[in-house]
């Protein structure tokens, strides 16, 4: 219906016309004229009153009452301020923690980069494999190689610009300026034309200009990342033209890149960017041999769309001009399978807005489980505020049915409690986001594997963050609040009225209490049993037999490339050199230099065995290049044959000690010793510019009992372990181990010491025990199972404290018939009982929800559990049984004060 | 002072014998309920405003009986249904607060 609205003026007429019938009427009942009309003006009161109520009516009605409910709500918010106090921080926590890991989710997964138009920008590949590919993958292609991307910049037409990203980062060391301290310094090697398509301008200074990467060695520059400048440049704008020294080359900062801008790498930043030019200079090794090769794959490329170039559109024009490009690769003569494989190689254009991140997938997981996790604790929390809100609506049942009775609509009503219950959400919002902030820092700090370096993301509240908080303080205040408004509102004037502080317990708000007991209670059993099960996985993981002796044995790095070595003769000098001393100090029972440690990569390979027939089942071989002393210093007991020998040099023929696994597939029924095998994947060896004649036929001549190699979840390996005597080719082997006996650390400076009396050139990175190192790689797993812990225990006690407060006022209603019982000749166990006997009816059928529910879920966890079924039996009873007699304790003290009531008391109260 | 939910039920009860001016209504309500229950006439309007806005009555200017120009306000059939759950459900506050207040001679 459409009403007219009415004017003042109108409304004005009609005052004045009350007025002056008012006075007619006092007039002719004797007033005179004037006395009537100043009489009708007292009758009516204030005048203006009446005026400015009318005017509100029409403009500001919803506004005044809005303002009334708020003003009224903080009213009775201060007339509870323990029980509000508690509600807001229970909720700040409960918010706070949620936005924190939301932000980091946010900033792992959704952030744009910030760079100009980051929609325009293409990734080739997924952006998750990093490493090197010598081979012509017959599937989607992930990593691509320096002289295909300057070929595919030529000849495309669908990008304006195109860069490459080594999917390596390094950490290196080196000097910065005139400083004689060696520093570790992560590298990214990337193409002069990085930063010009990203469209990223330098703070300072200048970027690479295209050309840069073009003459090999011939670009000693860099670019500074601002939090390097900011710390270690103490933010100098003078900074420019610092020159800082790795290896033997002098690279001089050119520009210093904007504050934000930490590379196309969600949670990885390097200190410096350097052009591709310098790969060779930078990692003189493995990696570095092979950047002018087609075939040595080791880069991400990203491109720039022009402008109206659709995403089909320039896949397309990419996957032509691969083929094209490939088939040029492998001549006029190409063989079948090499046809068959170019077929079936392709790339996928993905989006690289958002960057790209080896890494989010690992991390992404863990949040998502913690974000459960604190989810699941938000809830609870909730149902404690609402029970909570429950207790002090049935204490304000009058008061509402008091109001209603004199005209309050139930609407009205409902809207003042949601108000009330709004305010505490908001508060407890506003708490939390400044909790955020700290707890932000907190779990990139936690988050990392690296202790003591946060991981580099931007996490920062911005409208995603803040709108996520905003809605889940709605969705908790509705949880919260609604049930108590409605049932405070849901009256019966008469018996409300009535009823007062009677006998009878209000029926409803005990169904709904019971209720939200009984949620709490299943949602924390699913929580204890969850934290169970994580826990249960990280002991079954640091249980794992590793096969190695993991105590007393110190690793570290040894840059021997940066030390200006090249594979020769020298080096495999220095690396004995270094071996003999390390290993002659007292209580040092073997050093050597190796290839691959735990945890920190590997290289896969497959072999191949004289007079045995090749199947695509053969499993890959863990390749591993280490010194004589290697099995000494890890304690890895050889079962058959010996060991690597300082005689296996590169005058001997090619040896090998292989371990249990490869014996057993690749050398069946048969002693493997003396027998021979090829390592025949590196089929491009030549083209790498190497010798390949050390990895044909190579002799085993012992074998190693089986170990963990990469990781603690890894399945058995087959693994080989050659002598680096007799492999000086592309490889520097960077790391170095030794096993101390006595306290680790207070071997450090000797060693260090002996490293430098070899040569005081070699660069010696930290270092670690390698316990440290193992633990370290379970060191997600860790998070997840303590936060979990916390946070289930946690929620135990909030579920426990409701039903603590729910039957401590059930038994302060019923004091009046338990004094009748008490005085009928109840026995104090008997009401004992009673009480018990209830709640252990609420705990019962909370944990059995509890469990149906944990079930449920259990199979979202499964996949980050190790060596034990997300359905395990013993750990559902524990948690079960742990929850029902804390639920139980919980419940015995209200029972055990409803058995103190004096009858006479309890009968005399009411 | 008079409670709302009151206010409006009286005005609605003197509106049932016909249409009635602002003025009206408030002699009315004074001279039914012993001149106890209106303090203020002014008080009256915001609550016919309110009542009015709800459609439980509609405005009219006319002529008063003494010739005087004034707005009336007469009761529609939704006022009308509005005035019978408003009276029983006073007629039951009304006893409720009876018994609670209990008896004058009682001490209390």
């Amino acid at each position: 219906m459409f009403r007219k609205r009415r004017k003042t003026s109108d409304f004005d007429a009609e005052i004045e016309a009350h007025l002056q019938l008012e006075a007619d009427r006092l007039q002719a009942e004797g007033m005179s004229e004037a006395d009537a009309r100043m009489a009708a003006r007292r009758a009516f009161g204030n005048r203006t009153l009446a005026r400015e109520r009318f005017y509100e009516s029409r403009h500001w009605r919803w506004w005044d009452v809005l303002a009334q409910d708020i003003r009224f709500g903080l009213r009775m918010m201060a007339r509870n301020p323990v029980s509000s106090i508690v509600a807001i921080l229970i909720l700040a926590v409960g918010i706070g923690a949620n936005t924190a890991i939301f932000s980091m989710l946010d900033a792992l997964l959704f952030r744009e980069l910030p760079v100009r138009q980051p929609q325009q920008l293409s990734l080739f590949g997924q952006g998750q494999e990093a490493g090197t590919e010598t081979d012509l993958p017959n599937r989607s292609w992930q990593l691509f190689s320096y002289p295909f991307y300057r070929e595919f910049q030529q000849r495309n037409t669908a990008f304006s610009s195109i860069a490459a990203i080594d999917s390596i980062q390094l950490l290196l060391h080196g000097r910065v300026g005139s400083d004689s301290k060696v520093e570790k310094l992560g590298v990214e090697l990337v193409s002069g034309t990085y930063f010009q398509t990203l469209g990223v301008k330098p703070l300072l200074g200048a970027a690479f200009n295209k050309t840069d990467d073009r003459v090999p060695g011939g670009a000693p520059i860099a670019v500074a990342s601002y939090a390097w400048w900011h710390r270690r440049l103490r933010n100098d704008s003078a900074a420019i033209g610092t020159k800082v020294t790795i290896g033997s080359t002098v690279y001089s900062i050119i520009g210093i890149a904007p504050r934000g801008f930490f590379g196309m790498t969600v949670g990885r930043s390097p200190n410096l960017w350097i052009p591709l030019a310098m790969e060779k200079q930078i990692s003189p090794g493995w990696n570095g041999s092979g950047l002018r090769k087609k075939w040595v794959q080791s880069l991400y490329i990203v491109g720039r769309r022009r402008p109206g170039v659709s995403v089909r559109e320039a896949s397309a024009n990419t996957n032509l001009l691969f083929k094209q490009i490939l088939r040029e690769y492998v001549g006029p003569h190409p063989s079948p399978r090499q046809l068959q494989e170019i077929r079936h190689a392709r790339i996928d254009l993905r989006s690289a807005a958002t960057g790209l991140s080896p890494i989010r997938h690992q991390y992404s997981r863990l949040l998502k489980i913690l974000m459960a996790v604190v989810a699941l604790v938000l809830l609870i929390a909730c149902a404690n505020i609402a029970n909570l809100l429950l207790a002090r609506a049935a204490a304000r049942r009058r008061e509402l049915a008091t109001r209603m009775s004199v005209g309050a609509g139930r609407w009205r009503l409902i809207r003042q409690l949601l108000i009330e219950s709004a305010l505490l959400g908001l508060a407890g919002a506003g708490l939390g986001i400044a909790l955020t902030w700290e707890a932000s820092r907190l779990l990139l700090r936690m988050v990392s594997d690296t202790p003591g370096q946060p991981l580099p993301l931007r996490v920062t509240l911005d409208g995603h963050v803040l709108g996520f908080t905003l809605a889940i303080t709605m969705l908790t205040v509705l949880l919260f609040g609604m049930a108590p408004a409605f049932y405070a509102t849901r009256l019966d004037l008469f018996s409300s009225l009535k009823e007062g502080r009677g006998m009878t317990a209000g029926r409803g708000r005990n169904r709904l209490a019971r209720g939200l007991i009984v949620g709490q209670i299943a949602l924390s059993l699913a929580l204890l049993v969850a934290s169970g099960l994580f826990l249960h996985s990280l002991v079954n993981l640091l249980n794992v037999h590793t096969g190695f002796n993991k105590q007393n044995v110190l690793l570290t790095s040894i840059d021997s490339g940066g030390a200006g070595y090249k594979p020769s003769a020298r080096l495999e000098n220095m690396m004995e050199q270094v071996e003999k001393r390390v290993g002659s100090l007292p209580g040092i029972q073997g050093g050597s230099f190796v290839l691959s440690v735990f945890d920190r990569g590997s290289w896969m390979s497959g072999i191949s065995v004289p007079g045995r027939a090749k199947s695509q089942t053969d499993p890959e071989v863990d390749e591993n290049i280490v010194g004589p002393e290697y099995f000494e210093a890890m304690k890895m007991p050889i079962v058959l044959g010996r060991s690597l020998a300082p005689s296996d040099n590169a005058a001997a023929p090619p040896v090998a000690v292989i371990n249990q696994t490869m014996a057993r597939a690749y050398f069946p029924g048969v002693s493997p010793l003396g027998r021979t095998f090829s390592v025949h994947s590196l089929k491009d060896w030549a083209s790498l510019g190497e010798d390949g004649r050390p990895w044909q036929n190579i002799r085993v001549v012992g074998v190693v009992k089986d170990a963990k190699y990469t990781s603690l979840k890894e399945k058995q390996m087959p693994a080989a372990f050659y002598p680096h005597a007799q492999h000086n080719g592309p490889f520097f082997l960077y790391h170095f181990v030794a096993r101390v006996s006595g306290n680790p650390r207070a071997a450090i400076p000797e060693i260090r010491k002996a490293i430098h009396a070899a040569d005081p050139h070699l660069m010696v990175g930290d270092f670690a025990t390698l316990a440290e190192v193992v633990d370290s790689s379970v060191h997600n797993q860790q998070l997840i199972a303590q936060l979990s812990t916390v946070f289930g225990i946690a929620a135990a006690f909030l579920a426990c404290i409701g039903l603590y407060g729910v039957l401590s006022h059930n038994i302060a209603r019923r004091t009046n018939e338990f004094g009748i019982r008490m005085a009928l000749g109840a026995e104090r166990r008997d009401v004992l009982w009673m009480v018990l006997g209830g709640a252990l009816r609420l705990i019962l059928v909370g944990v059995g929800i509890g469990l149906v529910l944990a079930l449920a879920c259990s199979r979202m966890i499964a996949s980050s559990l190790f060596g034990l079924s997300a359905y395990d039996p013993a750990i559902l009873l524990l948690a079960s049984l742990a929850m029902t007699g804390t639920a139980l304790l919980a419940a015995y003290l209200p029972a055990r004060r409803a058995t103190r009531i004096d009858p006479m008391a309890a009968l005399k109260y009411e | 002072m008079l409670l709302q939910g009151t206010l409006d039920l009286l005005i609605l009860r003197t509106l049932i014998f016909g249409p009635e001016h602002g003025q009206g209504i408030a002699r009315n309500i004074q001279e039914t309920s012993a001149d106890e229950l209106l303090v203020e006439h002014g008080a009256l309007y915001p609550a016919l405003q309110r009542l009015e806005a709800q459609g439980w009555i509609a405005a009219e200017w006319g002529t008063s009986e003494n010739n005087r120009k004034a707005r009336f306000y007469t009761l529609t059939k939704a006022g009308r249904k509005q005035l019978l759950k408003e009276t029983t459900k006073w007629r039951r506050l009304a006893a409720a607060i009876g018994r609670i207040v209990g008896p004058e001679t009682e001490n209390g």
